[in-house]
C-alpha cells in the first residue's frame, strides 16, 4: 500500500466518495459533490470560451481596428442575452432564428442523404449481395428485419392478415434492439465503476499497480 | 410438502426483495476482486475493430490519421485507452496524426493521450527518425465551435479552422501542415465520443466530403451506430471498453508495442461484473415467475 501524498489526489478520491454515497441514499455530501462539479465545469468552459475564443477571435482584432465586420455579427449574438429583459426579450428571436435556418439548411438535405437513402441503398439486396454465403444471409435478415419492424408501426390499419405475423415479427427484431442496447449499456456503466475504482486503488491507495 | 413449497417461496420472495444496496456492495466486490488479483484475457477482434485497424494500417504515406478527441472525463475509462492505442498504432506506422476536439472537456484528456505515446516512444527512440516529433509527425490542433465549423471548414482548409494550434503556434508554419490541407488528405477520421458527434462527422464529412470516417464510441452509444457499418458509412468501431481492449491487443500482435493496456487490464472486472448481473437477473426471473405461479 503507497497512499498518495499528492493533494488533488486527495480531492478527487474524497469527491469521487461523496458520488458514490448516492448509492447509499441522497445526503448533503452527495450534493455538495454535484454542485462543485456543474459549477466547475461550467466555470472551465466560460473562461475557455472567454480566453481562446471570444479575445483573440473578437475582442483583440476589433481593438486592433481590424475584422470589423464581426462587430455587427456579436450585435446579433449578444441579442441572445435580451432574455434576461423582459421588455426587450422579443429580440432574441433573431439570433434564434438565424441559427435555426442555418441549421435547418446544412442539416436536412445531408441528414436526408446520410439518415434514410444510404441506409435505404444498404438495406437493397443485390447480386453481388450473395458473393459469400455468410453476407447474403445477413443480408436477408437485415431485409426481413427492416420490414417487419416498420410494419409493427404502421397504424393505419388493423393488424390482420400478413400485417399480423410481420408486426410480431417486428416485436422480436425489436425487442433483440432493446437486448442488444441493455447489454452494451451495463457495459458501459461497469466501465465507469472500473475507472473510479481503479483510481481509488491504484493512484490513491496505491494498492495495485 | 405443502410445508416444503411454502419455504421454497419463501426463499424466492425473500431473493427477489434483496436491498438493492446489497446488490451494489456485491457489485463493488465483484469488480474490486480482480482489480487487486487480476487475470489477463486475450480478446478476440470483432470485425468493427479489424476493419477500423486494417483500414490505418494501410493509410498510404501521403495521407493521414485525424482523431478527433469529442469525449469527457466522465467517460474517459472507455474511450480514453481508444485514444491512447490509436496513437501507439499511427506512431508505430510512422502516419502522420492531426488531432483536434470539438468537445471543450476533451482537450486536457488529448493532451494527455499524446504524454503518453509520446513520452513511451521518445524515451526508445535512439534518434531523431525514431523520435516522435511535434509539427513534424503530429499536430493538436485544439478545439473549435460550434461543431460545424470546423466539420465543414476542414473540408475546405484545415489551416483556415484552426489558424493556431493548441500550444499557440501559427498552424500553416508548421511542417506537417503542408501536407494536411483539407479531407482530401486525410485516410480516415475517427471521432472518439460518449455524445453524438459522429454522427454529425457521417451527415456532414462523409456525406459532403466521402471522408473515411471511424468510430470509438461508449459501449451504450454502439448499437446506434451498426446501421452505418453495414452501409459502409462507418468504415470501422470501437464500441466501449471492450472495442478498446480488442485494438490494443491488435497493436501488441501485430506492431509490437509493448505498454500498458488500461482496457484489456479492466476487462477481468468487467467479465466478473457481467456474470454477476447474468446471475441476478436470472434470479430474479426465476423468482418472479415462481412467485406468480403461485398467485
Amino acid at each position: 500500500m503507497n497512499i498518495s501524498t499528492n493533494p488533488w489526489i486527495w480531492v478527487s478520491a474524497i469527491l469521487t466518495l461523496g458520488i458514490f454515497s448516492f448509492l447509499y441514499k441522497e445526503n448533503p455530501f452527495y450534493r455538495v459533490c454535484e454542485h462543485l462539479f456543474v459549477g466547475i465545469a461550467n466555470g472551465y468552459s466560460i473562461t475557455f470560451v472567454w480566453h481562446r475564443v471570444l479575445l483573440p477571435t473578437l475582442i483583440n482584432p476589433v481593438a486592433k481596428g481590424e475584422r470589423l465586420w464581426l462587430v455587427p455579427v456579436a450585435i446579433v449574438g449578444a441579442l441572445y442575452f435580451t432574455r434576461f429583459i423582459p421588455k426587450i426579450s422579443w429580440l432574441v428571436r433573431i439570433p434564434i432564428a438565424i441559427v435555426m435556418g442555418y441549421g435547418a439548411g446544412a442539416s436536412i438535405p445531408r441528414a436526408i442523404e446520410a439518415s434514410i437513402i444510404e441506409q435505404l441503398k444498404a438495406t437493397v439486396i443485390t447480386r453481388s449481395t450473395f458473393e459469400s454465403i455468410y453476407t447474403g444471409l445477413w443480408a436477408i435478415v437485415i431485409f426481413v428485419g427492416v420490414i417487419a419492424t416498420i410494419s409493427y408501426f404502421f397504424f393505419s390499419r388493423e393488424r390482420k392478415g400478413v400485417l399480423r405475423p410481420l408486426s410480431y415479427l417486428g416485436i422480436i427484431f425489436i425487442m433483440l434492439g432493446f437486448g442488444a442496447s441493455f447489454g452494451y449499456t451495463v457495459m458501459a456503466r461497469i466501465s465507469l465503476l472500473i475507472g473510479r475504482l481503479t483510481f481509488l486503488l491504484r493512484d490513491w491507495l496505491g494498492i495495485i499497480k | 410438502m405443502n410445508g416444503s413449497l411454502k419455504s421454497n417461496y419463501g426463499i424466492w420472495e425473500k431473493l427477489t426483495k434483496i436491498d438493492r444496496r446489497l446488490i451494489y456492495l456485491f457489485l463493488f466486490l465483484v469488480v474490486l476482486i480482480p482489480l487487486i488479483y487480476p487475470f489477463r484475457l486475450a480478446p478476440r477482434a470483432m470485425t468493427p475493430v479489424l476493419k477500423l485497424f486494417n483500414h490505418i494500417d494501410t493509410i498510404p504515406k501521403d495521407k493521414c490519421l485525424v482523431i478527433s478527441v469529442d469525449y469527457t472525463p466522465d467517460t474517459e475509462p472507455e474511450l480514453h485507452p481508444m485514444t491512447i492505442a490509436l496513437l501507439r498504432h499511427a506512431f508505430s506506422r510512422k502516419i502522420k496524426v492531426g488531432i483536434l476536439c470539438i468537445s471543450l472537456l476533451g482537450l486536457g484528456l488529448a493532451q494527455d493521450a499524446i504524454s503518453i505515446v509520446t513520452n513511451e516512444f521518445n524515451s526508445k527512440a535512439l534518434t531523431r527518425n525514431d523520435s516522435v516529433i511535434y509539427g513534424r509527425d503530429y499536430v493538436f490542433w485544439g478545439w473549435q465551435t460550434p461543431v460545424l465549423v470546423p466539420i465543414l471548414g476542414m473540408g475546405e482548409n484545415i489551416s483556415k479552422v484552426f489558424p493556431v494550434d493548441y500550444y499557440g503556434n501559427k498552424t500553416d508554419t508548421l511542417e506537417i501542415m503542408k501536407t494536411i490541407k483539407n479531407y482530401n488528405d486525410v485516410g480516415i477520421l475517427v471521432s472518439i465520443s460518449g455524445s453524438a458527434i459522429p454522427f454529425y462527422y457521417i451527415t456532414y464529412a462523409q456525406t459532403q466530403f466521402g471522408v473515411r470516417i471511424g468510430v470509438g464510441s461508449t459501449a451504450v452509444q454502439a448499437a446506434d451506430f451498426y446501421p452505418y457499418i453495414n452501409s459502409g458509412q462507418v468504415t470501422g468501431m470501437m464500441s466501449g471498453m471492450k472495442g478498446a481492449a480488442e485494438y490494443e491487443q491488435l497493436v501488441e500482435e501485430r506492431c509490437k508495442i509493448y505498454a500498458r493496456r488500461k482496457a484489456t487490464d479492466a476487462m477481468a472486472a468487467q467479465t466478473a461484473a457481467h456474470l454477476w448481473i447474468m446471475i441476478t437477473i436470472i434470479i430474479g426471473n426465476i423468482g418472479y415467475f415462481i412467485l406468480r405461479r403461485r398467485k
